[in-house]
């Protein structure tokens, strides 16, 4: 059973069509990234999930069941854009809002189990306008978590977060995803999503440029080999005359060769070229480079 | 999710709706605020109109002018007949506190959008209803405490200022002046729903709820005397009892309306 299908979905506001007829389909159990410039309809799309905007048209089925179903909305968290605290109240209070809010039958209990996921457990008693942006962001994932909910819809909860707070996030999700709960996750830090997400969406002007699953992802990314020389124009056109395609990465100053491995390359360019390589490796297109190149092919 | 809240059971969703706002409303300091307020505006406004009651001359003009002001302390809670003059006694009575539950209305409804906590309620409820049905009986709660400190600040501030306690004086009664009460605190209800009815068009824009609830007040302002005389009576009562929660559930409609057809965010 798929937790998300969405046909068709539109938002106007006024003349502006911020999602355009899209498509997309969350199963069960995933955690699906949703990939998409600023302003893409990527926030749009969670808070129609959400039911906290009405859509213009199209369908949204959770679990095969309308959206508004009571039934089902009572099991998801969410985040979206800021926790959604009273500023002068302490996140303790704030939190007993919350589940009473859900009907919670063990409160107290369940408001220390979800405080200590996020390692939040000695900030219950602060005030929420009085914590740091990172603190904020792990109390709303601890507020999105209450309950244990099925679906986990969180709009860039990465954003303000250390190094730290990245990879207990990373934790939290994938553990959230092996008991079963869908995690929709939105996110420009596509590095830290690459290392969580099982399913991808990429979407543009609120329409759906590609749907894959992180599979799909590999094989649409090529292994390729660096190459680090002097004279990087001349050893780039040796090299694809010897194996094919080969690139200059205009940021690194790198010359990638696809289609060979870093042993043959090596041994090519010193052996029969006498050309000295000050450094070699092999690496892989990254979903930032993939997403970049697909809108680059796009515009 | 171990959660109650479930498809069709209306009472124990209505149920989690209100132990939410009954612990906002008690774990924040608005409505102690309101509370304090309400209590302290009626001692305010007696001890200090004491002070500049009787005659005084105008240093422009040298003439000798009148102010009218309370000499009765049941003055504070309204006026015998339901007339309403522009005089100090009509203008600075209880009837100014339906200004203050429409901005506390205007107030608690309007941070829940400012907050963001919207987000949080309304993913896991589409009924709209619980929450206008739940905000409507906790608000309506805390105006009917708002009424009686009101009173009772108004006994207190009356004793200090040395005012008449004689009901006959103002042509009242003991029964017409509880009569009063009851219904100044259930027409309290239509203060409460038309101010809930705008901050729900207004949602984080707090400014166009209050100036909206302020200017709907103004216009009712002069209703108030008749609907809630000194002297009420049986269909006083009758006609707050039971107007007051119709005329809230007619506008609950319409806030249910606008928050189903409308972005909460």
């Amino acid at each position: 059973m798929n937790a998300i299908e969405i046909r068709n979905l539109t938002k106007t506001f006024g003349e502006k069509r911020a999602v355009d007829g899209l498509n997309m389909t969350v199963p069960q159990g995933a955690i699906y990234g949703f990939i998409g410039e600023n302003g893409s309809g990527k926030s749009t799309t969670e808070k129609l999930i959400c039911g906290l905007i009405q859509p213009s048209g199209g369908e949204i089925k959770l679990w095969g069941k309308d959206y508004r179903d009571q039934g089902v909305r009572s099991q998801i968290g969410v985040l979206i854009e800021s926790p959604g605290c009273f500023p002068n109240t302490t996140v303790w209070n704030n939190m007993k809002l919350q589940a009473a809010n859900l009907g919670l039958k063990n409160e107290n209990e369940e408001i220390r189990r979800v405080l200590h996921l996020v390692r939040m457990d000695g900030a219950a008693g602060n005030k929420f306008k009085n914590c740091s942006l990172g603190m904020k962001q792990r109390i709303g994932i601890a507020f999105a978590l209450l309950g244990n909910p099925t679906l986990l819809v969180l709009d860039e909860p990465i954003n303000g977060l250390d190094a730290d707070g990245m990879r207990i996030m990373r934790e939290i999700l994938t553990d959230l995803s092996r008991r079963g709960t869908t995690v929709l996750i939105s996110s420009h830090i596509l590095g830290e999503l690459e290392k969580i997400a099982t399913h991808y969406a990429i979407i543009r002007g609120g329409r759906l440029l590609k749907e894959m699953t992180a599979a799909e992802l590999n094989a649409n990314c090529p292994t390729y080999v660096a190459v680090r020389v002097d004279g990087t124009e001349r050893v780039r056109t040796i090299l694809e005359r010897a194996f094919g395609r080969a690139d200059i990465d205009e940021q690194t100053g790198e010359i990638r060769v696809y289609n060979a491995n870093a042993e043959d390359v090596s041994k090519y360019l010193f052996g029969n070229c006498g050309i000295a390589v000050s450094e070699i490796r092999t690496a892989k297109i990254s979903l930032e480079e993939y997403y970049i190149d697909l809108m680059r092919e796009e515009k | 999710m171990n959660t109650n809240i479930k498809n069709g059971d209306f009472g124990k969703r209505l149920k989690t709706m209100l132990k939410v706002d009954a612990r906002r409303m008690f774990t924040m300091p608005t409505v102690w605020i309101m509370l304090a307020v309400s209590l302290a505006l009626p001692i305010l406004i007696l001890v200090m109109t004491s002070f500049i009651g009787g005659t005084t001359v105008n240093p422009q003009t040298g003439a000798e002018e009148t102010v009218e002001t309370f000499t009765n302390v049941w003055q504070a809670i309204g006026s015998a007949g339901g007339a309403m003059s522009m005089d100090l006694t009509s203008m600075c009575n209880i009837n100014l506190l339906y200004f203050l539950v429409a901005i506390f209305v205007c107030l608690f409804v309007g941070e829940d959008f400012r907050s963001g906590y919207v987000k949080n309620l309304f993913t896991v409820r589409s009924k709209k209803l619980d929450y206008i049905l739940s905000k409507t009986i906790v608000l309506f709660v805390a105006a009917t405490g708002m009424f009686v400190l009101y009173f009772i600040g108004a006994m207190i501030g009356g004793g200090i200022a040395g005012l008449s306690f004689d009901l006959a004086a103002v042509g009242a009664s003991a029964g017409g002046i509880i009569a009063c009460m009851i219904s100044k605190v259930f027409f309290a209800l239509v203060f409460v729903s038309i101010a809930l009815t705008l901050a729900t068009v207004g949602k984080q824009r707090l400014w166009l709820s209050i100036l909206g609830s302020l200017a709907a007040g103004m216009l009712l302002f002069t209703m108030i005397p008749m609907m809630t005389p000194l002297n009420s009576g049986a269909f006083n009562v009758a006609l707050c009892v039971l107007g007051g929660p119709l005329f809230a559930a007619g506008l609950g409609a319409v806030s249910n309306v606008i928050l189903n057809k409308t972005s909460l965010v």
